[in-house]
């Protein structure tokens, strides 16, 4: 492969799943590319992605404060009332002294989810009004690094599987923050999954380089 | 210049191309170090993986739930578990837990061991990019293991009244090291040394 400059580098990418390497090519607005080994995604060109990431992590954000605050379930077993909330899960777990558990659980299904989402609310914002070149870089590798550790759509599969597991001995009702949760994890999804932190670092360098 | 694509490596923090100078490659986008490794390559992702196999033993044999009625209590394990949901008839929420608990932990072993060793031993008819493939499975299903500490701190949050109360057992806290360590084992891994 012959190349002149370092930079020309930039117009090269390798797969994220098989590791062969492509060439960029351009195309049109809101379509993706993907690996020819592997079918995987590896970039898309959407010219709207700060304002709708901004929008989107905004939305994720409210959701997750009412997810916070409201009890998600509400069981009664022969007459004993009883609620859990996402903060309750871990500081139970804190009162019986499993304090290991306890941290874990605290930082994969509360710390990361809420340093996860204000981390994209700020970089979109950054990114949306053009400012602070240096700060979003500082902040897309942060959240490359945290980004594998926050577990909240885990979290709510392991709801669903303890509520299965509780049917029949107790009666169950869904609180607020479970739909709020639901809907929280569709926004987070859309926005750590389904846009690549590729995508951002191409957007960053449109912004502030060329 | 002319550069040999076997030289061109990939920034795991941003996913910029780099060309790989040998022992300190700085990433010409982030200025992240990219995989600092001197003499050590899988040295650190070995200690991380044996870690966690050596959790994942207490974390079957002591109890996961205790479950206190009247007075009477009972502790169950990761098995016992799967086994009594089985025997009630829930048989899909037995599934997700064999999977999430014994299933994947134990493939997500295999699947680093095969891979740690074949950096130093690379067998001729394994594909590179089927390796790097199953690379990507393990960190994409790993996470998925934590479902059943997430499960006993429900329950244990939960279920806590007078006469009926289910409380985390010590599996609980084995288990969620042992699945930390092999998540620390997989991201520790540097991918460029598949070959």
């Amino acid at each position: 492969m012959l190349i002149k400059k370092e930079e020309e580098l930039d117009d090269i990418i390798i797969c994220q799943k098989c590791f062969t390497i492509h060439k960029i090519v351009e195309i049109k607005d809101g379509s993706k590319a993907l690996c020819s080994e592997c079918k995987n995604i590896l970039y898309r060109y959407d010219s709207n992605l700060a304002k709708k990431g901004l929008a989107l992590s905004i939305t994720a954000f409210i959701f997750l404060l009412i997810a916070n605050i409201f009890p998600l379930v509400m069981v009664n077993i022969l007459g004993n009332e009883s609620y859990i909330t996402i903060s309750k899960t871990f500081l139970m777990l804190f009162d019986s002294g499993f304090f290991i558990v306890g941290f874990m659980v605290m930082s994969l299904i509360f710390l990361f989810p809420f340093i996860i989402t204000i981390l994209y609310m700020i970089i979109f914002f950054l990114l949306y009004f053009k400012i602070g070149k240096r700060l979003s870089r500082d902040i897309l590798i942060l959240i490359s690094h945290i980004e594998p550790w926050s577990m909240a759509e885990i979290f709510l599969v392991s709801i669903l599987v303890s509520l299965v597991k509780l049917i029949g001995y107790a009666q169950i009702h869904i609180g607020v923050s479970f739909w709020a949760l639901i809907l929280y994890i569709i926004f987070d999804i859309y926005i750590t999954k389904s846009i690549r932190i590729y995508e951002l670092w191409s957007l960053r360098e449109r912004v502030f380089y060329k | 210049m002319e550069i040999d694509e076997k030289r061109l490596i990939l920034c795991p923090v941003c996913g910029a191309v780099n060309i790989n100078r040998g022992k300190n490659n700085i990433c010409r986008r982030c200025d992240c170090y990219i995989h600092k490794h001197g003499r050590f390559k899988t040295e650190k992702s070995w200690a991380y993986l044996i870690t966690a196999i050596i959790a994942y033993i207490p974390a079957n044999l002591y109890p996961m739930l205790i479950t206190s009625q009247f007075g009477h209590r009972e502790g169950s394990t990761i098995l016992g578990g799967v086994i009594l949901l089985w025997e009630h008839g829930s048989y899909p929420i037995a599934l997700v837990i064999f999977f999430a608990s014994m299933v994947i932990p134990i493939l997500k072993f295999m699947i680093l061991i095969y891979l740690l060793i074949s950096v130093k031993f690379p067998l001729k008819r394994d594909s590179k990019i089927d390796k790097h493939k199953l690379f990507y499975f393990t960190e994409l299903i790993g996470p998925w293991s934590m479902i059943d500490v997430f499960v006993v701190a429900i329950l244990a949050g939960l279920i806590n009244m007078a006469n009926i109360q289910i409380l985390a057992g010590t599996a609980s806290s084995a288990f969620a090291i042992s699945v930390f360590f092999t998540l620390l084992s997989a991201h520790s891994f540097d991918r460029e040394l598949i070959k």
